[in-house]
Parts: C-alpha cells; sequence; structure tokens
C-alpha cells in the first residue's frame, strides 16, 4: 500500500502539520517549544557576551587584556608579532631598588612605564597622599616620579621633592591614588616609584644580572588576542591573562559563571516543564485520531514515521522560530542593558544559538516525543469506546523525561555537580508536589458531593480539583515545577546574591597595617581605643624559608613548576593562633583549637598544598633568619582571600614558634573616608608601621560584584518573562476543555459569575499548592546551591512558603484568568454542535 | 421569528417567519431532512441563541432583552436537555454529572435526587462511573438521569437516538417517555427519526427554515 510508506508517512506528516495548525491543536506544542528555545538561547546568547565582556572588563585589574613576563628582556619577535596583529602593546620594566630622598631612604618598588599606560583600567593621581585624586594617563614626564603613600610617609615628602634612584634625580610630580596593575599579593609589599622608562637607560640601575621584571603589555580585538595567545610561548615568557591576575576576582567571574548557570538552569527546566505538559495535551489529542488509523489499516512503523516526521518539522519549525526570537530578544536586552551595566558588549556569537536550537530538538525528543508516541498504543477499538486506555507507558515517559533532564542540565552548565544538585532537587520536588497534589485531590474528595447552596461556585471549582485526579496531579506538577524555577530567581536574586554582596559589607577592611614590632602592640591597641576600635585584631607573622620537606633538603630547583620556584625564592609568611578565623575552612584533618597550644603543628591553605603537594602528616622544616623548627602538617584549609581580613598560607599553633624567631605583626580595619586623617597621626606616632591602603581594590572589586549582581539580576528577569510564559502556555492546555465544559454548564443554567468564581477556586487553590512546595523546594535548593556550589552562607527565609503559596495563587489565578477568560463567552448552543 | 446568520459575509437565512406555541404538558416533535433548522430551532426555543428578529417566551418569561447569565438563569431548574452526544462531562462520575442541574438549581440535597434520578434509569450501581467507562446506552441514560434530576418544566431533547443502535435507542426512549409522563414535563424533540415523532402528541415539520403545517 503506497499510502503507508516512508513518502505517504511524510505527505501525511505535513498534511496532519497543517490541519492541525489550522484547529490551533499545535500552536502551544509549538509555542512553548519557541518560548524553551528563545528563552534558553537568548540567556545563553546574552550570558556568553556578559561573561565575555566581564572577562574583558578585568583586564582593568591587570593593566592590559595579557601580559607576559620575563626575568630577561622580552624578544622583540613577540612586540612584532603583537603589533602585526593591531594589537597595541607597552613595555614595563619592574625592579627593587633603594632611593633617597635627602637623609631619608627606602626600598622601592620601582616601574619605569611608557607613553600609554595602562592599556587597561583607570590611574589615578593626586597632588600629595590622601587628597581627591584624578584620573590620568601616560607616564611621568621625563625626570619626574609618581610616588605611592607609603614611599610618600617613607620619605616624609612634600609635593615637588626631589629624589633618588640611581643616578637618575627626579623631581616627585604627583602620588599614586590606584594603580590599576598593583596586584594585592602580601609578596609585592615594596612601596611603588613609577618612572618614565625613557629615564631607565641613564639611571644605571638596570646592568647585565640585575633582577628585574620586565612585561609586555597587550590589549586590542579579542580575535586577535586569542591568535597571539595560541602562539607558542618563547622560553622563559610568561603569559598573565585578566583571570590569571587575581584570586579574589577569579573568584568573582568564577561565581557570576556559577549564578548565569543557574538562570539557564531556570530556562530549561521551564521548557522541560511547558513541552511536556503541552506534548502530554497532544498526544491525548491524537488518540481519537490513532484509533481511526488503525481501524483504517494503518500499521505501527507508519505511524512512528508520521509521529517522528511531525515532531521533527515542528522542532525545526520552532527551533528556527525559537533561534530567532533568542537574537531579537538578546539584542534589544543587550541595547538597553549596555549602557546600564557599563558593559561594552562584543558582538553576539552565534554558536550559541546553534546549541538552544539542537537543545531545542533534544528536549523535543525527551520531552515530546514519548508522549506522542505512546499515543500509537491506543486501540483501535477506541473509535467505538473510549476506554480508559491511556498512561500505559507513563513509566518509560517518565524515565526518558529524567534522563533528557540530567542530558540537558549537563549540556546547559558543562558542570556535573551543579546539573546533579539541580536534577536531585527537581526530582524530589517533582516527588514531593506528586505527593501534594494527591494529599490535596483526596482532602477536597467530599467536596465533589457537598450539597448547593452557598459558595456553590467555590466548592464546584474545588472539587473539579478532585475530580480531575490525574489531571491536578500533573498540572501541580507542571505549575510547580514552573513556579520553582521563578522562585529559584527570586531566592537566587534575593537571598544569594545578597549574602555574596554582604560577604564585602561597607565596613569591610579597607587599611591594613604591617610591620607591628612587639613593643608597639600595647601603644597601638590603645591608640585604636582611643580612636573608637576598641576589638582589634593583631596577628603574629615570622617569615621563614622552607629549607627541607619530609626531612629531605630543598632548593627553588627541587620543583619543576616556575611559580612554585618563585614562591620558594621567598620568605614564607607564618602565623600562629589557637583559633581558626570564621573565613578559613577546615577541608582535611582536625583544627587543634587549644590542645595545639605549643605543638610544632601546621596548618596549609590550598595554595601551598598544590604547590608542595602536601599530605597530611609531612613535615616542613622552616629557617627563621638562621633558626630551624619543624613542622608536621596536621590539617589543611582553605581560605575565603575575598574577605579582605589577613590571612595566611601557613598557620601554626600559638605558642609553636619559639620566642628567639624575629616577628612582627599586622591587623586590617574599615577607615571611613571622612576619617582619613587618622591615618596621619597613626604613621606621626609609629612611623616605622606601614600603612597599606586597600580602599581603590576593594571599590574595584565592589564594583566588579556589583556589575555581576545587575547582570545577573537582568537575565533572571528574562527567565522570570519566560517562565511566565511557560505558565500561561501550560494553562491554555486546557481551553478546549473549558470552552466544552462552559457551554454545558451554561445550557444546564449555570451564571457566568458562577463559572468564573470556580475557575478562579480552582487556579488559585492550585497555584497556592504548588507554590508553597515550590517555595520550600526553591529554599532547600538555594541552601544547597549555598552551601556546596557557592561556599556562602545562606539564612532560610522561614516565611518563604508563604510568600510563594500566596505569589504562586495569585500567579497562576490571575494568569489562568487572563488566558481562559474568553472561555466563559462561550455560546451554550456549541453543545448542539 | 427569523433567524439569520452571516456565512462567507452573505446573510443566510435559517429560520423565516417561525411562528409556535407549546402548552404546558405537551409533547411536541420538530422533524425534518438534515440542515432545515430543527437544531437552531431547539436552541432558539431553549433560549441557547437569540433569534434575529422576533420574540420568544421559555416557561412564560419573554427572553427579549435578557442576556446570556438572565437567561441560563431562567433554564437552571426549569429547563432540561438531552443531547444526541450525550454531552456527559468526562471528569464527572455517573452521580456528579446527575447531580449538577439540581445544585446549579439550588435544589435541596441534590445528591439524594441524583441517586433517585439514576436509580430510576436503572443504573443504580453505576454511580461511582465515569463517562468513558460507560457504554453509549449507558451514557445517554445517565443523561436522561441529567434531565430529570431537577424536575424541569420543559425537557429538550436533540437527536437522543442519533448515536444508539435500534434497540438502545428503543429503550431509553420508552425510558424518555415514561419519565416525562411521570413528571408532567413539556416535551419538545427534534428527530428525524417519524416512527420517534410519532409517539409526540403533536408534530411540526421544519423545511427550509419555514414551517409546514
Amino acid at each position: 500500500m503506497r499510502g503507508t510508506t516512508p513518502a505517504g508517512a511524510f505527505a501525511f506528516a505535513l498534511r496532519r502539520l497543517r490541519r492541525g495548525w489550522r484547529s490551533g491543536e499545535l500552536l502551544i506544542v509549538l509555542l512553548a517549544l519557541a518560548i524553551a528555545v528563545a528563552a534558553t538561547g537568548s540567556v545563553r546568547l546574552f550570558t556568553e557576551r556578559v561573561r565575555q565582556a566581564i572577562a574583558e572588563q578585568s583586564g582593568d585589574t591587570l593593566g592590559a587584556d595579557l601580559v607576559y613576563r620575563s626575568r630577561d628582556a622580552l624578544p622583540a619577535t613577540l612586540r612584532e608579532r603583537a603589533a602585526a596583529l593591531g594589537l597595541r602593546t607597552l613595555d614595563v620594566t619592574q625592579f627593587s631598588s633603594v632611593v633617597f630622598a635627602g637623609e631619608a631612604s627606602s626600598l622601592a618598588s620601582i616601574k619605569a612605564v611608557g607613553d600609554g599606560y595602562p592599556l587597561r583600567g583607570e590611574l589615578r593621581l593626586a597632588p600629595e597622599p590622601f587628597a581627591p585624586a584624578q584620573v590620568a594617563h601616560g607616564a611621568p614626564p621625563p625626570g619626574s616620579a609618581w610616588v605611592d603613600a607609603r614611599l610618600w610617609q617613607d620619605l616624609q615628602l612634600v609635593p615637588g621633592a626631589t629624589l633618588q634612584a640611581g643616578r637618575l634625580t627626579l623631581r616627585v610630580a604627583a602620588s599614586v591614588d590606584n594603580e590599576p596593575d598593583r596586584g594585592n599579593g602580601f609578596a609585592d609589599l615594596a612601596p611603588r616609584l613609577i618612572v618614565n622608562a625613557a629615564d631607565l637607560p641613564a639611571s644605571g640601575l638596570l646592568t647585565v644580572g640585575s633582577r628585574a621584571q620586565y612585561s609586555l603589555y597587550v590589549a586590542g580585538a579579542r580575535t586577535a588576542l586569542a591568535q597571539l595567545q595560541a602562539e607558542p610561548l618563547p622560553r622563559g615568557v610568561r603569559m598573565v591573562t585578566p583571570q590569571d591576575a587575581r584570586p579574589e576576582l577569579r573568584n568573582a567571574i568564577e561565581r557570576a559563571g556559577q549564578f548565569l548557570d543557574i538562570a539557564v538552569l531556570a530556562a530549561t527546566l521551564l521548557a522541560c516543564a511547558a513541552v511536556a505538559l503541552a506534548a502530554r495535551q497532544y498526544g491525548d489529542k491524537l488518540r481519537d485520531e490513532i484509533a481511526l488509523l488503525k481501524c483504517l489499516g494503518a500499521r505501527r512503523a507508519f505511524l512512528t514515521q508520521a509521529l517522528l516526521l511531525q515532531l521533527l518539522l515542528l522542532g525545526l519549525a520552532a527551533g528556527l522560530a525559537g533561534a530567532a526570537l533568542a537574537y531579537l530578544a538578546q539584542e534589544v536586552l543587550a541595547r538597553v542593558l549596555a549602557g546600564l551595566m557599563q558593559l561594552a558588549l562584543p558582538p553576539a556569537p552565534l554558536w550559541p544559538l546553534a546549541g538552544a536550537t539542537a537543545l531545542g530538538l533534544l528536549l523535543l525528543l525527551g520531552f515530546a516525543a514519548p508522549p506522542l508516541l505512546a499515543a500509537r498504543n491506543t486501540p483501535p477499538l477506541r473509535v467505538f469506546q473510549r476506554s480508559d486506555d491511556g498512561g500505559a507507558s507513563s513509566r518509560a515517559v517518565t524515565l526518558v523525561a529524567l534522563a533528557t533532564a540530567a542530558a540537558l542540565l549537563w549540556f546547559a552548565t558543562g558542570d556535573v555537580v551543579l546539573a546533579g544538585w539541580v536534577l536531585a532537587g527537581s526530582a524530589a520536588t517533582l516527588a514531593a508536589l506528586s505527593l501534594a497534589a494527591w494529599l490535596l485531590v483526596r482532602a477536597l474528595t467530599p467536596l465533589r458531593r457537598a450539597a448547593g447552596g452557598r459558595g456553590f461556585a467555590w466548592r464546584f471549582g474545588l472539587g473539579n480539583i478532585a475530580r480531575r485526579r490525574a489531571a491536578t496531579i500533573a498540572q501541580v506538577t507542571a505549575l510547580g515545577l514552573a513556579l520553582l524555577a521563578l522562585l529559584l530567581v527570586s531566592v537566587v536574586r534575593e537571598d544569594l546574591l545578597a549574602s555574596w554582596q554582604k560577604k564585602l559589607p561597607p565596613d569591610t577592611p579597607n587599611q591594613f597595617l604591617i610591620n607591628i614590632q612587639t613593643e608597639q602592640l600595647a601603644p597601638l591597641k590603645d591608640f585604636f581605643a582611643a580612636h573608637g576600635y576598641a576589638d582589634i585584631t593583631l596577628w603574629p607573622m615570622a617569615r621563614g624559608r622552607l629549607v627541607a620537606l619530609n626531612g629531605q633538603e630543598v632548593t627553588a630547583e627541587s620543583f619543576p613548576d616556575p611559580e612554585t620556584q618563585r614562591w620558594i625564592n621567598r620568605d614564607f609568611n607564618l602565623s600562629w593562633s589557637d583559633t581558626l578565623n570564621p573565613d578559613n575552612r577546615i577541608t582535611e584533618g582536625a583544627w587543634w583549637g587549644a590542645a595545639g597550644h605549643g605543638q610544632p603543628w601546621l596548618s596549609a591553605d590550598k595554595y601551598a598544598i598544590e604547590r608542595l603537594n602536601l599530605k597530611l602528616g609531612d613535615t616542613l622544616t622552616l629557617d627563621f633568619a638562621g633558626e630551624q623548627q619543624t613542622f608536621t602538617v596536621k590539617n589543611f584549609r582553605t581560605v575565603d582571600w575575598d574577605s579582605f581580613k589577613p590571612n595566611f598560607f601557613l598557620l601554626a599553633p600559638d605558642g609553636a614558634v619559639a620566642d628567639t624567631v624575629p616577628r612582627q605583626y599586622l591587623t586590617s580595619f574599615y577607615l571611613p573616608a571622612a576619617r582619613r586623617a587618622l591615618l596621619r597621626e597613626l604613621i606621626t606616632q609609629f612611623p616605622n608601621v606601614t600603612v597599606l591602603d586597600v580602599d581603590a581594590l576593594m571599590s574595584q572589586v565592589r564594583g566588579i560584584i556589583d556589575r555581576i549582581v545587575r547582570a545577573v539580576e537582568f537575565i533572571f528577569l528574562f527567565t522570570l518573562a519566560a517562565g511566565l510564559a511557560v505558565l500561561l502556555a501550560a494553562i491554555e492546555g486546557t481551553r478546549a476543555e473549558r470552552v466544552r465544559e462552559t457551554a454545558l454548564l451554561r445550557t444546564l443554567g449555570a451564571r457566568t459569575g458562577l463559572i468564573a468564581r470556580g475557575l478562579l477556586a480552582e487556579y488559585a487553590v492550585l497555584g497556592a499548592l504548588a507554590g508553597g512546595v515550590a517555595a520550600i523546594a526553591a529554599q532547600t535548593l538555594a541552601w544547597v546551591l549555598a552551601a556546596q556550589v557557592f561556599h556562602i552562607p545562606y539564612g532560610p527565609r522561614p516565611l518563604l512558603w508563604l510568600v510563594g503559596m500566596a505569589s504562586g495563587a495569585l500567579i497562576v489565578a490571575v494568569l489562568g484568568w487572563l488566558s481562559l477568560r474568553t472561555t466563559l463567552r462561550t455560546p451554550p448552543r456549541r453543545v448542539l454542535v | 421569528m427569523v433567524k439569520q446568520v452571516s456565512s462567507g459575509g452573505q446573510p443566510l437565512t435559517i429560520l423565516d417567519g417561525v411562528e409556535l406555541t407549546i402548552a404546558a404538558g405537551e409533547s411536541l416533535a420538530i422533524v425534518g431532512s438534515s440542515g432545515s433548522g430543527k437544531t437552531t430551532l431547539l436552541s432558539l426555543l431553549a433560549g441557547l441563541d437569540l433569534p434575529t428578529r422576533g420574540e420568544i417566551e421559555l416557561a412564560g418569561t419573554s427572553l427579549t432583552g435578557l442576556d446570556e447569565d438572565a437567561r441560563a438563569q431562567l433554564r437552571a431548574g426549569r429547563v432540561g436537555f438531552v443531547f444526541q452526544s450525550f454531552q456527559l462531562l468526562a471528569g464527572f462520575t455517573a452521580l456528579e454529572n446527575v447531580m449538577l442541574p439540581a445544585e446549579l438549581a439550588g435544589l435541596d440535597d441534590p445528591q439524594a435526587r441524583a441517586r433517585a434520578a439514576l436509580d430510576r434509569v436503572g443504573l443504580a450501581a453505576r454511580l461511582d462511573h465515569y463517562p468513558q467507562q460507560l457504554s453509549g446506552g449507558e451514557q445517554q441514560r445517565v443523561a436522561l438521569a441529567r434531565a430529570f434530576c431537577g424536575e424541569p418544566q420543559i425537557l429538550f431533547a436533540d437527536e437522543p437516538t442519533g448515536n444508539l443502535d435500534t434497540a438502545t435507542g428503543a429503550r431509553v426512549i420508552e425510558l424518555l417517555f415514561e419519565l416525562n409522563r411521570a413528571q408532567g414535563t413539556t416535551l419538545v424533540l427534534v428527530t428525524h427519526d417519524l416512527q420517534l415523532a410519532a409517539r409526540c402528541a403533536r408534530r411540526v415539520t421544519l423545511a427550509g427554515g419555514r414551517l409546514q403545517t
């Protein structure tokens, strides 16, 4: 029979789609899918652009988009290659030297820069330390220098003072208020002197064998940068990207990525819910037709081909429409937001659209194909009698949906842990929602046969929930999943992002004092107490050099990794305490507490563990200015480096370091801008104490966090809109049934008000139930995300379930009303047609 | 009365100058071929639709000027229906379907009434069955029980045996006339089955939208 060949199946699929489209049957499936692809696609597109922009923006903290560093002069080929690619370059040389001002002298980190400095970020200069600063560009004029606040203090400078560095005589032109590429490591603590690179040859400061760091700063178009980055590095040259620049920035960018992934996940979940619901409805509608086709001789293979072809055509149409919509939506979003976000977004790449369309097709196969293919099981007998022949393969449908959801989540995030948590949470939520719906059906069953009279409309509506048991459970589950995504948006936005922002509260320490001597502890505490800082904490610190690991002598050459070699070459900063700072977390072993007092033990941070490949029980021998001490590693820690509090790679118990070992103390505190005069007073009273002002750095980090939060919020706003649309699509799916029911009820004498109240009651209760369960699920999920993924504190909002119920009732009732109010006008004569 | 609709941009007259009075307790059959306007006339008489011109009174109340809701209220408790395609709500059990008109009319104890009505049509054992679990004949008996449950003054029946085989149809019709007699209901029956029409006290024939006398 020719009609049942693949060509016949294709012709049938096309005709069926055309008819289905005209009668509106497939419109919901198509819309749901297109919305899903559009939501996911636009979020991914926009996310990708924001991600790229943020990565680009953080070049601010490097002073460039890319930096090449070497201990020797950089090969000219690198500079030429960058220039050939149309990139801007700048040579920066950095070394240490003693600088004199009259009788005073200080070791300074000298940085020689040329015109165009910095390539990225903002250099701010002030006439003198702590005076109002202004943005500046370029290098100091030859013969002059810019000096940071510390060197200014050390050398007791005044504006226009003269400095001597090597053979150079330099006039002090300004004080450096913010140096974008300063870095915040305690390793680079020497005060800064910026000079013009043109003065360098005559200074005599750099000779063969001098220890200097040569850098080539590069900035320009991303594609050219990528090309340059892909080329092999010359020997001895190291490449630093913005992501390598600072750990706290890297954390911020990584966290932004995680938050944005949540937005993508929310969109994906919404898509799954919408397509699953719509496809199920479409599958149910197909049953009569399939029974008839079987009666007329259609074979199973023909039906399979016809259904799959329908799906494929539908998927392609929806994918294309969704991708186009996604592109437009993200473009509108970008245009509206780019200025507000102060981010110059790069052009939208097209690959996320291909990804979104593929995701759409996968979603179609996982969520739409199973219920549609299940319709093939409809017995031909159905043409005579509509027996309850559905749901035979519902377990298979669920399993396929679950597997697809897992694949989609992994595909959407690329993060197995995050996807796993969200999937587990979603599965638990689905189970909780189904259970809650089942309990509701049971609770409302008495209303099915309640007597008439007053309140009939409400009882009728609520009774309907119990009457449509299977539909109620499916609808509550779908509504709950959609509300979960919406609530998760709210929870992540309100709670998680706020928690993150709170990590840098306005009173985060912005001043560090180092080089405090033991005899200064008491007078310094008194000084602070007199100025209203009663609880200042002072951390002890000793500088030691690693000489042996597990009894084996080590030098820098014992380690192949250049970063470890550099670390070994410097002194280690070791502190000691019996109490663990709240921004430290033990990952292995146990904290010693008071029991560790005086024990030769060590607690190592992740950085030290990775560099030295440490295991618990390893021993480290440190040389403190000629005095050696051996410590055993007792536990591992991770340190929250963006807390802006003093922290150490290595910690020992109190009393473990011999009293004879030279030590100094450091502290950090918050100084409001209005009280900056306190610093002068402090320096006058304690001239040897060095003040490290990290205010500018903190504002920069805070600015980046704020920007990311805003970006995530905007993306979530879009996910929210997509969620509402999907919710609407879910409600729309019941339209045909409502129309029929309304016509009959009106024929039997029901007034519009009664039907409307019944509808509102039904949707409000469904929404409240779904919202309540979704709120609890969203909070649980947020708590897991906070603890397992973001590692930030999370205090649950106990009343969120109430908010969830109220907003669920309101959203679902309003959307139900907006969507279905036209069905209330169905003329009763429809029952006669 | 006249009923016109717009079809393809042209006015199409479905009923033209129909005048009909049905007395209380009377049984009337409206017969005619397909497309003669039988169902349109039934929907106008029951207040499901309004005529383009003319006036209709239902149970002594003029439908002119009554909006959809007012007409629904007029039907509630006074009018019963039996449809060709049964029109039972799929999510409702037989008992719940039958209770519906009594509930909408605000009558006392709708459940007891519904049970009694289902008992009268021989479905006392099928109270909790859903429509899809019932045969066509059983579904139409549930529809009959629903039609008589609210003790309506008037019963409108639109091709009540149209979807049933002869034997089942005959049993349903027996039941319909029996209940009609027992409750003294006015019966308006639309059919193209002349034998069925013959069981009514009066018959009118519709042809081309006009009543033939």
